[in-house]
């Protein structure tokens, strides 16, 4: 990625309301983050990931909550998603996250929720075409960790279950 | 219509064999007035059927509609594996609902088609307008070996399946809307939604429906400015059940070229029907709307969008309108 192409993103970000900014491509990873007015960045080899077979660009807003593969923020609360006891369900392809059939209807699942293995906890869609996510574990639903509408990655964790 | 006044007026015609059968013998049997008669005889027209009247004689059955039934599926179809086993039904709820109840344990290549959907749909559960003997509703069930995210590919193969079946069979050139909206002259003729069983790591089913516009002659007002039919746009009927069987051909050969090598030379072919890269584009997601200039597609299918300050978005998942 060239200097000069970072420069802009970082101009583009500044002036958007965005606050925290995740920037893949060919291996490289950029991350952006907004505080006290000023927009820092950082750019880091993507470690990687075992299994994935190949290699996605996306261009997204990442929630509040830290993603499970980025260092812990020193102020962020104690998540959940430490907890190694927890199973993870994670996505098996790039696209986006819905919690629910369609938005006039309800979530498929919410904290709390108890799930068998073959419920379905959400859909994730790429090109129109809807991949009903099955739980593949029995358990109950500690946390959602991406939000509705949202891009996510191959392999990326949707939702922390604790097993029965 | 109710189907068992219709299951008796049929049977009156039936036993006429071509023959006039008058108003008044047809309301008698069917025990009605001769108002009701003509309603029935109406709606008999919206689903296809070709009946004649004549002032002092009444009303003959010229022609039946085409039908999409098994038998006309199996006779001339040139498959090795798919649509080799059909399921036929006049009237579902949607063909996608029947295709998932049976996906688990169906045959590789299974087809459930019906004449009639009663609450066909399409993206986010929206409605698709299918209404008896005009269109195709179909769903077809794959299990190729193949991990999730090789998935959505499937999407844009059937658009290009599609694309040249409308070609080859009506002579007409429909353009392929990101990722798999096939319009023709602007308005929408296909709709595509493909959905996935699948564990972690491997496909159990991928369920593709397809909805087509055919022989609808009119639209309800609401959908008359958006949607169009094949017979609309042609001038005159197009046979169903070649639509379909072409259908299945194509589909048979480029899922086999996916498999052996992969997305490329279909790629190709999706770029030679869509006509909106290159132009302006609206793209409506769930979280924001982008407009930008439609610079082509990946190698996964995604779409690549740029926008007015040259940032490229890649789109996975967005509602494209194409800007006058």
């Amino acid at each position: 990625m060239k200097v000069q192409e970072i420069r802009e993103l970082i101009k583009l970000v500044d002036q958007s309301g965005i606050e925290e900014f995740v920037f893949e491509s060919a291996g490289s990873k950029l991350k952006m983050k907004k505080s006290t007015g000023k927009t820092t960045y950082a750019a880091t080899p993507e470690a990687p990931a075992s299994n994935v077979q190949h290699t996605t660009q996306a261009v997204q807003e990442t929630p509040k909550a830290p993603a499970i593969q980025e260092a812990p923020v020193p102020e962020a609360p104690k998540s959940a998603a430490d907890d190694s006891s927890l199973h993870k369900i994670t996505s098996p392809m790039v696209g986006t996250f819905y919690q629910s059939q369609s938005p006039d209807k309800e979530a498929y699942v919410k904290p709390g929720s108890k799930i068998q293995s073959d419920s379905v906890v959400c859909i994730v869609e790429a090109m129109k075409l809807f991949n009903e996510i099955e739980a593949e574990v029995d358990g109950e639903i500690v946390e959602i960790l991406v939000k509705d509408g949202q891009l996510v990655e191959y392999g990326q964790p949707l939702f922390l279950v604790k097993p029965e | 219509m109710q189907s068992s006044v219709k299951h008796k007026l049929l049977e009156v015609f039936s036993k006429a064999d071509g023959d006039f059968v008058s108003g008044q013998a047809l309301a008698d049997s069917i025990g009605c007035s001769r108002t009701a008669v003509w309603k029935h005889i109406e709606s008999l027209r919206q689903e296809g059927f070709e009946l004649e009247a004549v002032r002092n004689k009444g009303y003959r059955i010229k022609s039946k509609p085409d039908k999409v039934s098994e038998n006309e599926l199996l006779i001339g179809l040139e498959t090795e594996r798919l649509g080799k086993h059909v399921v036929f039904r006049e009237t579902v709820e949607s063909t996608q609902k029947e295709a998932h109840k049976i996906a688990e344990e169906a045959v590789e290549g299974t087809l459930v088609i019906a004449e009639e959907q009663t609450a066909g749909r399409g993206r986010m559960t929206r409605p698709w307008h299918s209404p008896k003997y005009t269109g195709i509703w179909m769903s077809l069930i794959l299990k190729p070996d193949l991990p999730p995210f090789k998935a959505p590919q499937f999407t844009l193969i059937a658009a290009v399946a599609v694309a040249e079946a409308i070609r080859d069979t009506a002579g007409l050139n429909p353009e392929i809307k990101w990722p798999n909206d096939l319009l023709l002259n602007g308005k929408k003729i296909t709709g595509i939604l493909t959905e996935l069983q699948a564990d972690s790591d491997r496909i159990r089913s991928i369920i593709i429906g397809i909805g087509m516009n055919v022989n609808q002659q009119t639209f309800p007002e609401e959908l008359a400015g958006i949607a169009t039919s094949l017979a609309i746009e042609k001038g005159e009927p197009v046979p169903r059940a070649k639509l379909v069987q072409a259908i299945l051909k194509n589909m048979e050969v480029y899922y086999a070229e996916y498999i052996e090598n992969g997305f490329g030379t279909i790629k190709e072919k999706w770029e030679s029907f869509a006509v909106s890269i290159g132009r302006q584009l609206i793209a409506r997601t769930i979280s924001g709307t982008i407009r930008g200039k439609a610079l082509g597609i990946t190698e996964e299918g995604v779409l690549k969008l740029q926008d007015e300050n040259g940032v490229i978005h890649d789109i996975y998942s967005a509602d494209i309108e194409i800007e006058q």
